[in-house]
């Protein structure tokens, strides 16, 4: 009899049930969307510099990071045991150093990153990269240079670049090095200073045979937190630094937790916008109802009974705004995590520049939604203990003379 | 058996203090049909009230067999009214989101009575108040005359000890009052169900055999025809 109550209460006054369940689901639709797209950015932003280029957890020599000497190195071998790692899937070695390159009278200082390119994750992003020329083989001599180093250095495919630096423990590192092709790392911070060549020659360089500064680990489906634990468990913290991208790109994880408290205070602002309207219709309802509460009080109901009734009535309220909220919202945040929203514009190249793609794929990740969901019934639970207040405090003579 | 004992109700609205009753002391008995007439402002409604436990007495009992009301704890107080009181509003009062057979079945739903129980009275009711072609109707579906034959059937539904109605047919045009009273007559005598009901109206007072008249909150006179 309670729920039958509480549900013909509800179809009673049709509009007001109806403005209800639409701000419930208006709120559910945009909190949802909003942290999707979010997040979504936030992911494709470290996919885009974090997942390819830097890694999500770098392993070094300890104190390589900080002093990045070429001294600092390990033996690849060292890190074998990572191999069976089932958190990890899969490890790329380099070699981070650095030089001075010159070609005809200029001389400039620049990073050498040898890497294995026949790694098919460290091939793919040297392809899309490149802009003119070819790529790395296994086979041939040679390098990759960023495009504005080319510029600097007036250089050209087939010509070659004279380098020097200070190699393993000492020892004189000398070079030379024809240009296979030219790349565009999005940052011109990078691209004016990149040297990109084979692992092998790169050891050759350095006189580190068998040896790396760098071990890029890419964790199974992103996961990278799980495979830091797991690798911090693996290896001896005393021989290696196990970084992951938080600690290697502070700016960039600053930039994500300021975005994210914007995000927020947008949302609260959503919530607080949400809890009023559901107030001003609880206030009406309440204050509607009054009268009658005070009739079923007289005639014998207790007011537990009248609690429980008014309860159904928000729960099943809320329950279906915020399913059909729901309903709504993850076709369209699932349709945009496919085809994702692209920038245009003066939003493009200045996103380009970062070196970020010029898209925003909305996140997938379900906590998003179990969360707002949650919140947004909670809020529309507790505006409603404004009733149950009301009901306490019915008293049947002075409801009835209303 | 209603015993009322040395019942004074003072209200204080702002500074100024209202005696609506003044000492009133009164007994009514199983089966009465008892009209409670006076003025407007005289302490009808207040009177009604206390004895239905809608509101207390600043000083004074209301004993109904053997049970002082006025002491009982809320959720008790309810629940006696539940058992043992009928309500008769003016203005009917009905659930607006139940039809009538709802409606009158609504307080043995309270009570726990089983469903043929509840379906056998109900019906029965709605036939004595002659609304048994109406059973499934709202009561905004329904005319005046109708929604307070309907709160009549409520209010006997529960079987309660004595049934009080404020002003019963101050709604109603004078041809469904004098239905509605005729109605409360005879299940006054079929059901031995005790009525209690303040008005205005002379033909109502006609019909009552006891007639208890206040003014001022006093009872002035008290008869029996
Ligand atoms: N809640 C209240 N607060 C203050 N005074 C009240 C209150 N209720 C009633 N009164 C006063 O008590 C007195 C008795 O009122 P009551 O409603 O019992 O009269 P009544 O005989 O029912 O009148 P009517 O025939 O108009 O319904 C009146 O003077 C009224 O103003
Ligand atoms: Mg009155």
């Amino acid at each position: 009899m309670e729920l039958k109550l509480a549900w013909r209460n509800i179809f009673r006054n049709k509009r007001r049930s109806i403005i209800t369940i639409s701000s419930i689901i208006f709120a559910v639709v945009f909190s949802v969307t909003m942290r999707s797209l979010q997040h979504g950015a936030y992911d494709n932003m470290l996919k885009n510099i974090v997942g390819n280029y830097l890694g999500y957890i770098q392993i070094h020599y300890n104190g390589f990071w900080e002093e990045k000497t070429i001294d600092n190195s390990f033996y690849i071998e060292d890190l074998d045991s990572l191999k069976a790692n089932p958190t990890i899937a899969y490890i790329n070695h380099r070699i981070e150093g650095f030089a001075l390159a010159s070609h005809q009278k200029e001389s400039k200082p620049v990073v050498i990153l040898g890497i294995n390119p026949s790694k098919e994750s460290e091939h793919n992003q040297i392809k899309n990269s490149l802009i003119s020329g070819s790529f790395l083989s296994n086979k041939k001599n040679g390098i990759l240079i960023g495009k504005g180093l080319q510029k600097i250095m007036n250089i050209n495919i087939g010509d070659s670049l004279i380098f020097l630096s200070q190699g393993f423990q000492g020892s004189i590192a000398s070079g030379i090095f024809p240009v296979l092709g030219i790349v565009d790392l999005k940052t011109p911070d990078l691209n004016r200073r990149t040297v990109i060549m084979n692992l092998g020659n790169a050891q050759d360089f350095f006189g580190i045979d068998n040896m790396a500064t760098s071990a890029v680990i890419g964790p199974k489906n992103d996961e990278w937190e799980k495979a830091e634990k797991s690798i911090l468990t693996q290896l001896d913290s005393s021989q290696f630094e196990i970084m992951n991208w938080q600690q290697m790109l502070p700016e960039l994880k600053q930039l994500i937790d300021v975005d994210r408290a914007g995000g927020t205070f947008v949302l609260i602002i959503l919530y607080s916008i949400l809890t009023f309207s559901l107030f001003g219709t609880v206030l009406m309802l309440a204050e509607e109802r009054n009268f009658e509460f005070g009739v079923l009080v007289a005639i014998g109901m207790r007011k537990s009974i009248i609690t429980r009734i008014a309860l159904y009535e928000t729960l099943i309220m809320s329950v279906v705004g915020v399913i059909l909220g729901l309903i709504c919202v993850i076709p369209v945040v699932t349709y945009f995590h496919f085809y994702p929203i692209n920038l245009s514009g003066q939003m493009q190249e200045v996103v380009e520049q970062f070196g970020f793609e010029a898209i925003i794929p909305t996140s997938l990740n379900p906590w998003i939604s179990i969360t707002q969901a949650l919140i947004v019934f909670s809020i529309t639970i507790f505006v409603n203990l404004y009733t149950l207040v009301k009901i306490k405090n019915i008293q049947p003579t002075k409801a009835m003379r209303s | 058996m209603i015993t009322i004992k040395n019942i004074r109700k003072t209200y204080q609205s702002g500074d100024i203090e209202v005696q609506a009753l003044q000492d009133i002391s009164l007994t009514i008995k199983p089966g009465e049909f008892t009209a409670i007439v006076g003025p407007s402002g005289s302490g009808k409604t207040t009177l009604l009230n206390i004895i239905g436990g809608l509101d207390s007495p600043t000083k004074g009992s209301v004993k109904i067999n053997e049970t002082d009301i006025t002491q009982l704890p809320e959720n008790e107080l309810i629940d006696f009214r539940l058992h043992h009181i009928g309500f008769i509003f003016q203005s009917y009062n009905l659930i607006p989101v139940l039809t009538a057979k709802e409606n009158v079945e609504f307080l043995m739903l309270l009570q726990k009575k089983n469903e043929q129980a509840r379906n056998e009275r109900t019906l029965k009711l709605l036939k004595a108040v002659g609304l048994e072609d109406q059973i499934h109707k709202r009561p905004n579906e329904m005319s005046g005359g109708q929604q307070q034959r309907v709160a009549v059937a409520r209010a006997l539904a529960s079987k309660p000890s004595f049934i009080l109605a404020d002003e019963p047919t101050a709604n109603l045009d004078s041809k469904s009052s004098e239905n509605l009273l005729n109605i409360m007559q005879r299940l006054n005598r079929e059901e031995k169900t005790t009525f209690i009901f303040s008005t205005h109206d002379q033909r109502v007072i006609d019909k009552a055999n006891r007639i208890i008249t206040i003014e001022d909150g006093k009872i002035i006179s008290d008869t029996s025809q």
